[in-house]
């Protein structure tokens, strides 16, 4: 189910039939379509500034997938999912091509013994965090 | 003193800034002027480095007075504060708040970093996610177009009072008592993540987000475990276990368990903030994460090991949890 690199197989939740997104490559010609299209671009291009293209591969890229379709989601007001925005993004863009930054190769070289903050050790500050799962 | 702001949760909801500051043609805060700028949930002197003009918007690149010149970044006009008395004592209404020393230096010196540690750049790096600044409070996009290089802010993730325990004993376990984890563990790191993926599948737009972008935030957790268990998350003496356990195309997520898994989240907030995320994101991310911690605490009876791997003749029986 899991290869090596840790894909999960993604099932679509039940979209709304309405969403135009849902159906993305097999677009009908109408204009308003055409229009809606538009604007995803747009917002798409926009969304790149804050989420570089760069970072899409790389170890981080699923957080900057997600950070990027809850940016579309937020700026269109509509349902995206992220394969469809890698999909989007495929219309621009040669994602085979990216290569990672040199900050996320420099991480995987620098070798480093696990070790504990030593807040966990202190028994006042274990007692502190009592907010299970809190923001 | 107060527990480590790793600890803390970042600051509460109240509104609380001062908005009453005129639109000007001109930049309202000038070039070299200290002021007083919002940083988390606290107020801290600075120094107006730079000012701009961005798409009709001013912004100023301050110093924090007495921090590192890493913590400098650009802020829009809503966090920043002429330097008068009614702000300075604001300033100091949000100290005794938090109860804190209200030199950020000698604040710093008494939180906890991971003395440890012998890399320097670690180091730096955690205590800006144990240090005194917290999140920004406001859910402003920062559209940052400086160099690749900056890292976002510390993203704090609370993990739960018993997984916290459980640490400490895998720590004691492995560095005092020379035991290991035995390998390969089952269930491992792949089967958790996809118990969590069908336990979230099975509830109705959890956290207001999509199954779709769960499975992505899980897919981005299995890709960390598994790119960065050997660079940091392994203790010094389990290292040749690793080597001999984990070769060819065996990958970590099949061979290690709940307990690597959990040191991951130690190493969160360090990873996380090597990219650059919207507050809403943040928030929707953490949300999910602590999420996965509850379910992680849920079945911790399952997940994770009552007992390590003694070579030692001293038959002693793993720390036995207490749920």
């Amino acid at each position: 189910m899991t290869g090596l690199d840790g894909e999960i197989g993604t099932e679509e939740e039940g979209m709304s039939a309405h969403s135009p997104c849902k159906n993305l490559p097999s677009f009908s010609s109408s204009a308003e379509k055409e229009q809606l299209q538009v604007e995803v671009e747009l917002k798409l291009l926009e969304a790149l500034e804050i989420y570089p293209l760069v970072k899409l591969c790389g170890i981080h890229r699923h957080f900057v997938l997600f950070g990027l379709t809850e940016y579309l989601q937020r700026s269109l007001k509509r349902q995206f999912s992220p394969s469809e925005v890698l999909q989007l993004l495929d219309r621009f863009y040669n994602l085979d091509m990216l290569e990672p930054e040199y900050e996320d190769i420099e991480l995987l070289n620098q070798e480093e013994d696990f070790c504990l903050p030593r807040s966990f050790f202190v028994k006042e500050e274990l007692l502190n965090s009592t907010t299970i799962g809190g923001i | 003193m107060g527990g480590s702001s790793k600890d803390d949760d970042s600051a509460t909801d109240s509104d609380d800034f001062n908005g009453d500051l005129p639109e000007s043609s001109s930049g309202l805060f000038q070039e070299g002027e200290k002021v007083l700028a919002y940083h988390g949930p606290r107020i801290y002197e600075a120094k107006v480095q730079k000012a701009e003009l961005r798409k009709s918007e001013w912004r100023y690149f301050v110093h924090y007075l007495g921090w590192n010149k890493n913590w400098d970044e650009w802020v829009g006009k809503d966090r920043l504060m002429k330097n008068t008395e009614e702000n300075v004592l604001k300033q100091q209404a949000l100290d005794k708040k938090q109860g804190a020393d209200k030199n950020p230096k000698s604040a710093r010196a008494g939180h906890t970093k991971p003395k440890a540690s012998t890399d320097a750049k670690l180091e730096k790096e955690d205590s800006r996610n144990t240090g005194t600044k917290g999140k920004k409070r406001k859910s402003d996009v920062e559209v940052e177009k400086e160099d690749d290089g900056q890292v976002g802010k510390p993203v704090k993730i609370q993990i739960p009072l018993t997984l916290k325990k459980l640490l400490v004993d895998d720590w004691e376990s492995i560095t005092q008592q020379d035991k290991l984890v035995k390998l390969p563990r089952s269930p491992n790191v792949d089967t958790i993540i996809s118990k969590y993926v069908e336990y979230n599948s099975l509830k109705d737009g959890s956290h207001g987000m999509t199954t779709d972008q769960s499975q992505e935030i899980m897919n981005g957790l299995l890709c960390y475990f598994n790119k960065v268990l050997p660079v940091i998350l392994l203790y010094k003496k389990e290292r040749q276990q690793y080597i001999e356990a984990v070769v060819g195309d065996v990958s970590p997520s099949a061979t290690y368990g709940a307990e690597h898994l959990l040191r991951l989240f130690v190493k969160l907030p360090d990873l996380l903030g090597k990219i650059k995320l919207e507050e809403d994101t943040l928030i929707h991310l953490k949300q999910k994460l602590n999420d996965f911690l509850k379910f992680m605490q849920r079945n911790q009876s399952t997940f994770f090991l009552s007992m390590y791997d003694g070579s030692k003749a001293s038959e002693e029986c793993g720390k036995e949890e207490d749920n």
